[in-house]
């Protein structure tokens, strides 16, 4: 047998109320707060009572008092409210002159919502049908208050889920932004604003740091240098070293709606993530830039090496009653050797051997400009001292402190045999004499370029007779080495090995000189030019 | 250079235009919020707000932002963002805010999109 009560014996009011229950679950649950939820109660429950004076009032769980969610009216408040017994969920009573009903529900979460309300006018009263009214309408209260929840709790819940989507995708987004970056220092800032973005923080710095001091300090938002933070675990930090400097990334505050929040473990590992990937992005910055400059330095050693074959001679002039040869085996770094036998306007020949201090494109400019130098002091006939004068000034003035050239010069008369020459702080000239004895060549002065002073040179004659031999060499002969680092000339002394050739012919000799140098150095690698000019009077 | 949060609006119509500058963060979005609801519900329904010189956006911030569209949509208003930076415009796409707000180059053009809905 059924106890309920058939709604159409409820009062007219009653039925109507719970006609119109779906609609007002809809408005009350619509809210976005319990405030808010408690004002439309207000105006629900106000249209059921006849514009009853009304106050609705919340007890948090583990609170002391009441606190007003709201009301349209003044009467007498929290002190009538009484918290139902463990077993009951509604308490309303009505008062003995029947003007104030007092209502309190306990709502799902353990917390209870209370109502005073007072009758309208000094001559309404209440009855018990506005007694169930109310009651009716705080049950209401109870479910809406439920649905509001599992929105809410469901509305933060797609929230996290797409915050955290929105970090993972932060994440790569900014790994493939700071790899594009030029600016080392871009690349910091952007990080670090995502950083602070990502991890709900109030603020951040990067600092970078040279040892113990600080270099540059980076900050978002910009002007706010704060560096500590006003609570433990309000703050986390991320460190790398690269090369000299270590870099600091720090997050201060995370912000909720509710106030300052520590950080999460997340925040930690996400703040680690984007310090790794600016450390990755400025590794990698460093070795584009090493192979850029490897380039860079392959294309000067190119062009040095261009340089230097142009000015080398393509063939050599054909003496008659001589034979000659030369070689120019450049090294895998190009150094500045030159040679030349240069044909002059009186008969006579120059040769010339020289060597620049130092490697690459500035060694190279250098012998460009002793070649072109030369060749118009030798079109002019100018004495050899007086040229090799001129050269030094010349080479001093368009050379650095740290560069300069040794060089020796032969002026020959091929018809007598004579030769004047010069020896400008280069490896003594072998001339090799019928007797097998070695003359050496060494008369000169110092280095061309060395210093800019008119300090004196010497020169010196000699006669070379029909079937001796002259030899003008750089130390990329003598001190070409094998992989025990021993040097060609200490194994195989130079003079010694000029003097056991006896070659028929000029080419035959350099051929077996380079084959020598080859068959002694092994594979160890050529450490400078190999350069040697090679005259045998018939 | 992002500085610190300021904001300014203007009634353009019946719209309201709101023009941020600095971190839309808690205290940001707070201010959005404060000056959206000095006009709403009552002056207007129809909001523009300009990001053009906010280019960092946090979830706290946005969490404001959303309330603003969830309380327009109630009404049968609309809210369209302007000038957005390409990484906020990414973010507020994955926190699905243009579910139910609007993106528009600029201000002008919000205002045209918004003047077809009245």
């Amino acid at each position: 047998m059924s106890s309920q009560t058939p709604i159409e014996s409820l009062p007219p009011r009653l039925v109507s109320q719970i006609v119109s229950l779906p609609d007002g679950f809809r408005t009350l649950s619509k809210a976005s707060t319990l405030q808010e939820m408690g004002t439309r109660f207000l105006t629900l429950a106000g249209e059921a009572l006849r514009g009853a004076t009304m106050s609705i009032l919340h007890l948090p769980v583990s609170a002391n008092g009441w606190v007003a969610l709201a009301g349209n009216g003044t009467h007498p408040g929290a002190d009538l409210l009484r918290v139902p017994s463990q077993d009951t969920t509604t308490l309303c009573t009505l008062d003995q002159d029947r003007k104030t009903i007092v209502a309190v529900q306990r709502l799902v979460d353990g917390s209870h919502v209370g109502v005073v309300t007072s009758a309208a006018s000094g001559s309404e009263t209440f009855s018990p049908v506005d007694t169930g009214s109310l009651q009716l309408s705080l049950h209401l209260f109870d479910a809406a208050f439920q649905a509001m929840r599992t929105r809410l709790n469901e509305k933060d819940l797609v929230f996290s889920l797409n915050h955290r989507i929105l970090q993972l995708n932060s994440l790569i987004d900014t790994g493939i932004e700071v790899a594009r970056l030029d600016q080392a220092g871009s690349l910091q800032q952007l990080a670090l604003e995502r950083a602070v973005s990502l991890t709900n923080a109030s603020r951040g710095m990067v600092e970078i740091f040279a040892g113990d001091s600080l270099r540059e300090r980076l900050v978002f938002p910009p002007g706010d240098n704060r560096a500590t933070a006003p609570g433990q675990g309000l703050q986390i930090a991320s460190s790398f070293t690269f090369g000299e400097q270590s870099y600091q990334f720090s997050l201060f505050e995370k912000e909720s709606r509710r106030g300052i929040l520590p950080f999460e473990g997340t925040d930690q590992l996400l703040l680690d993530a984007l310090a790794r990937q600016v450390h990755a992005s400025l590794e990698n910055r460093y070795l584009l830039q090493q192979r850029l400059e490897k380039q860079r330095m392959e294309q000067d050693l190119a062009v040095a090496a261009s340089i230097q074959q142009r000015i080398l001679p393509e063939k050599l002039p054909v003496i008659s009653g001589y034979d000659i040869a030369g070689i120019n085996i450049p090294s895998k770094s190009v150094g500045g050797d030159y040679y030349d036998c240069i044909p002059l306007p009186d008969g006579r020949y120059a040769l010339v051997i020289a060597d620049v201090a130092g490697k690459g494109i500035p060694a190279a400019l250098l012998v460009s400009s002793l070649h072109a130098y030369l060749s118009a002091f030798l079109a002019n006939q100018v004495p050899l001292v007086e040229l090799v004068r001129r050269l030094n000034r010349a080479m001093a003035q368009a050379s650095t402190d740290d560069k300069f050239i040794t060089a020796f010069f032969g002026i020959l008369s091929p018809a007598t045999g004579e030769m004047e020459s010069v020896n400008a702080g280069h490896t003594p000239s072998y001339l090799l004499r019928n007797d097998h004895s070695i003359h050496e060549l060494n008369a000169g002065g110092i280095p061309l370029g060395m210093l800019d002073l008119d300090l004196p040179i010497e020169s010196e004659q000699v006669t070379i007779r029909p079937g001796e031999r002259l030899l003008l060499y750089t130390d990329g002969v003598t001190e070409a080495t094998n992989e025990e680092s021993v040097l060609f000339d200490t194994a195989v002394p130079l003079r010694d090995f000029v003097a056991r050739q006896k070659p028929h012919t000029a080419t035959i000799f350099i051929d077996e000189l380079v084959a020598g140098i080859k068959s002694f150095t092994g594979q160890a690698p050529q450490n400078d030019d190999i350069t040697a000019l090679y005259l045998l009077r018939s | 250079m992002e500085q610190q949060f300021s904001l300014t609006s203007e009634i353009r119509g019946n719209c309201l235009v709101i023009t941020t500058s600095g971190y839309v963060n808690n205290v940001g979005g707070e201010a959005i919020a404060k000056e959206f609801n000095a006009h709403f519900p009552g002056k207007t329904k129809f909001v523009v707000i300009n990001l053009r010189d906010s280019r960092v956006v946090n979830s706290i911030g946005m969490s404001f932002l959303i309330d603003i569209i969830e309380q327009l949509e109630e009404a049968g208003g609309k809210l369209v963002f302007t000038d957005l930076d390409p990484a906020v415009e990414k973010m507020l796409t994955i926190m699905g805010l243009f579910k139910f707000a609007g993106k528009e180059q600029g201000v002008e053009q919000a205002l045209a999109t918004l003047a077809q809905l009245r």
